[in-house]
């Protein structure tokens, strides 16, 4: 399984600009009309990763090629300091690791 | 190389097609004129009219006249046309099907493909009445793609520099506001909103309703009752709103408009630029509400705009330009040209799909949001119907999202799944645009899970799939195409009927259609007949049999069909006899 990173072809350090540009290229050379699931593909990778909130979810949470030492030094040398409210901190705890068992199990109407 | 696919803006008021030859687009005339009225007619000799002569016969015969068929497309109904009924559907293919002989003849070959634009704003149903439209005029709709998008495609022509372009589109009858970057070659749509019934005639009708209330006051007279009178109202109108975008005042003047207890009336009065701008500022504000919702959506600024495309026909109203300018502080722009440069659109997206080379790519999203009802919280308490939203706006297209639900009690073997378009956490305050019911679950307590896919075409048509996910029992629909609502009326017997109307024409005027035309009116083989016949008896079946049995028929439906659609008649008897088989199974 490739990373997004891989998919797009950009390196890990990439900024926001360069993985905009590495994915419009991939959907230059995919459109969306001649091969969607290509195209599904890489708009997927590139959602995971365009911008710092995104990269941290992902790093964060995509097991096991998440470096948690690595992941810390990168939040903390950020200059933003990473602020979680309790909220929030406690929708961490509560989602689990496996994408398709966070959805939200709610109960169906029956008539 | 590939067959040729035509691109087409099928307008409320104005229709255009296009193709693109040698990297270059082109906006194919008929005579000396490339755009099409979106009228349509019957003659004095009973024969079908499109275009300029239907909109001239207006004025004389609007009984037998059909204008603005487009803001009826979707809805359950049907109009008049010298004393038939026929649905929106059906009017729309005969304009398609005039825009397609338009182009054989100029591209000396038949032309079967086409990539047909609707508004970002219409809906399911009124996408799925647009392809229901190409296929009754024999035009395979191989995309549908949207009006806002299109006309960036045409504008930005493989530039290369990154810019936030606003489309501002509106046409006859529908309005939407698209934020689209374009950069690296992609036209890349941030967000779309709108409202699929706004547009140029609602200005009319304000007009309207001013000299129909300047005539109720100074002669007495209700002219709603004269269909005639009211033709010639609508069209002066229509001129005074031209009038009005170039000039401050505009004189209206109709002699002989109408008769009162034997005296002749006549319709003279002035209206100035002021008078008309107030009559449609709330419409104008309705369209700048879209903006900024637009622009909230796209997650940027006014000042992040870098250009404003005007597009349709409406735009010339100055008012709007000056709106606009105000808001983001600078003209929108003008060099494109507006009545045309969707169907330009249209026709480099259907060479994309075609395999051409094109300097631009498309990536467009959807206006909608798409979700279920489940039990949940609504405003604190707890409420059956909470809307839970699958796919949201402004999401990608295509698009596919899976959500896991849960049985809400022991033993529960069966859900009902019901499909809402909208943004209310209540779900009974958005759109129900179709539902189904997945049985057979298994009997264990509840918490059984279900996943509900959702899946969103690049046509912007909704798929829907339901899986027990412990079994893999699974149920799925396309959300219910408009024509099965009426009885008996299917796509093949609209088909037949309009192509039959076209076979009245006179054939100089379509050259290649014409052979076409004779083809369907050739009696089918008998063969074809038992085998049409044996497929509408087991498609009036289909209610009462299982899921497997149906699965099996509609198996060897399509076999037949494709069939009967190649004139292939030997290798009909095999599948009509294995479907006969079934049929007497079922019935005994």
């Amino acid at each position: 399984m490739k990373t997004p990173y891989q998919m797009l072809g950009v390196a890990s350090n990439a900024t926001d600009a360069e993985i905009k540009q590495a994915y419009l290229q991939k959907v230059k050379d995919n459109p969306p009309d001649r091969d969607q699931k290509q195209f599904q593909l890489m708009h997927d990778a590139y959602l995971k990763i365009k911008d710092e909130k995104s990269r941290l979810n992902y790093d964060l949470f995509t097991l096991p090629v998440a470096n948690f030492d690595e992941v810390v030094d990168k939040a903390l040398s950020s200059g933003k300091k990473p602020t979680l409210t309790a909220v929030q901190f406690k929708a961490l705890l509560a989602a689990s690791v496996d994408e398709s068992t966070i959805t939200q199990a709610i109960t169906m109407a029956e008539k | 190389m590939n067959e040729i696919i035509i691109g087409i803006d099928l307008g409320t008021t104005n229709s255009e097609v296009a193709v693109v030859e040698q990297g270059k687009v082109t906006v194919i005339a008929d005579g000396d004129k490339n755009i099409l009225p979106s009228y349509v007619g019957i003659d004095d000799n009973g024969d079908i009219i499109v275009g300029e002569t239907a909109r001239n016969q207006y004025l004389a015969y609007p009984e037998r006249t059909i204008k603005s068929i487009k803001r009826l497309m979707g809805e359950n109904t049907q109009v008049n046309l010298a004393d038939q009924k026929y649905t929106p559907q059906e009017i729309s293919a005969i304009i398609l099907k005039r825009l397609k002989a338009i182009a054989e003849t100029y591209l000396g070959q038949p032309v079967s493909k086409a990539v047909i634009t609707v508004p970002a704003y219409f809906s399911d149903a009124q996408r799925q009445a647009t392809r229901e439209a190409g296929e009754i005029a024999g035009l395979d709709v191989v995309r549908m793609i949207n009006e806002p998008t299109a006309a960036a495609l045409a504008y930005d022509a493989g530039e290369q520099e990154k810019k936030h372009v606003l489309v501002y589109d509106l046409g006859g009858g529908t309005f939407d506001v698209s934020v689209v970057n374009i950069e690296a070659g992609v036209v890349e749509v941030l967000s779309s909103h709108g409202d699929n019934h706004l547009g140029g005639d609602d200005f009319d009708q304000q007009i309207i309703e001013y000299l129909l209330k300047h005539l109720q006051e100074t002669y007495g007279v209700d002219a709603r009752k004269h269909s005639k009178a009211m033709a010639r109202i609508t069209r002066a109108a229509e001129n005074a709103k031209f009038l009005l975008s170039e000039q401050p005042y505009a004189q209206i003047e109709e002699e002989y408009l109408l008769e009162n207890d034997g005296t002749p009336i006549h319709l003279s009065i002035e209206l100035s630029r002021m008078v008309y701008e107030e009559m449609i500022e709330d419409y104008i504000n309705v369209t700048m509400d879209a903006v900024h919702i637009a622009m909230k959506g796209a997650k940027l600024a006014m000042s992040d705009i870098d250009e404003i495309v005007l597009v349709g026909g409406s735009t010339r109203t100055p008012c709007i330009r000056e709106r606009l300018s105000n808001e983001f502080g600078f003209e929108p722009h003008s060099e494109v040209d507006a009545d045309l440069c969707v169907a330009m659109g249209a026709a480099i997206q259907a060479a994309m799909i075609n395999g051409q080379e094109v300097d631009t790519v498309l990536v467009d999203v959807t206006p909608y949001t798409y979700g279920t009802a489940a039990i949940g919280t609504l405003d604190g308490e707890s409420y059956p119907f909470m809307f839970v939203p699958i796919i949201h706006k402004n999401s990608v297209l295509p698009n596919r999202k899976v959500e896991a639900f849960a049985t809400s009690h022991d033993g529960q073997m069966a859900v009902d799944v019901t499909i809402y378009q909208g943004e209310d956490p209540d779900a009974l305050n958005n759109v129900k645009i179709g539902e189904f019911r997945v049985e057979g679950l298994q009997d264990v307590e509840r918490g059984n899970i279900v996943t509900l896919a959702l899946e969103l075409d690049l046509n912007g048509i909704l798929h829907v799939s339901a899986e027990e996910k412990a079994t893999g029992l699974e149920k799925s629909i396309t959300i219910e195409n408009a024509l099965s609502n009426f009885e008996g009326s299917t796509l093949d017997t609209a088909k037949q009927r309009i192509s039959s109307l076209f076979g009245q024409l006179d054939s100089s005027l379509y050259g290649q259609d014409e052979s076409l035309v004779i083809e369907h009116e050739q009696p089918a083989a008998p063969e074809i007949e038992a085998a049409q016949a044996t497929i509408k008896k087991a498609e009036s079946l289909f209610e009462t049999i299982s899921s497997e049995d149906k699965e099996d028929m509609v198996d060897l439906i399509e076999m037949i069909s494709a069939n009967i659609e190649a004139k292939d008649i030997a290798g009909l008897d095999k599948p009509v006899a294995e479907l006969n088989d079934i049929i007497y199974y079922l019935e005994s």
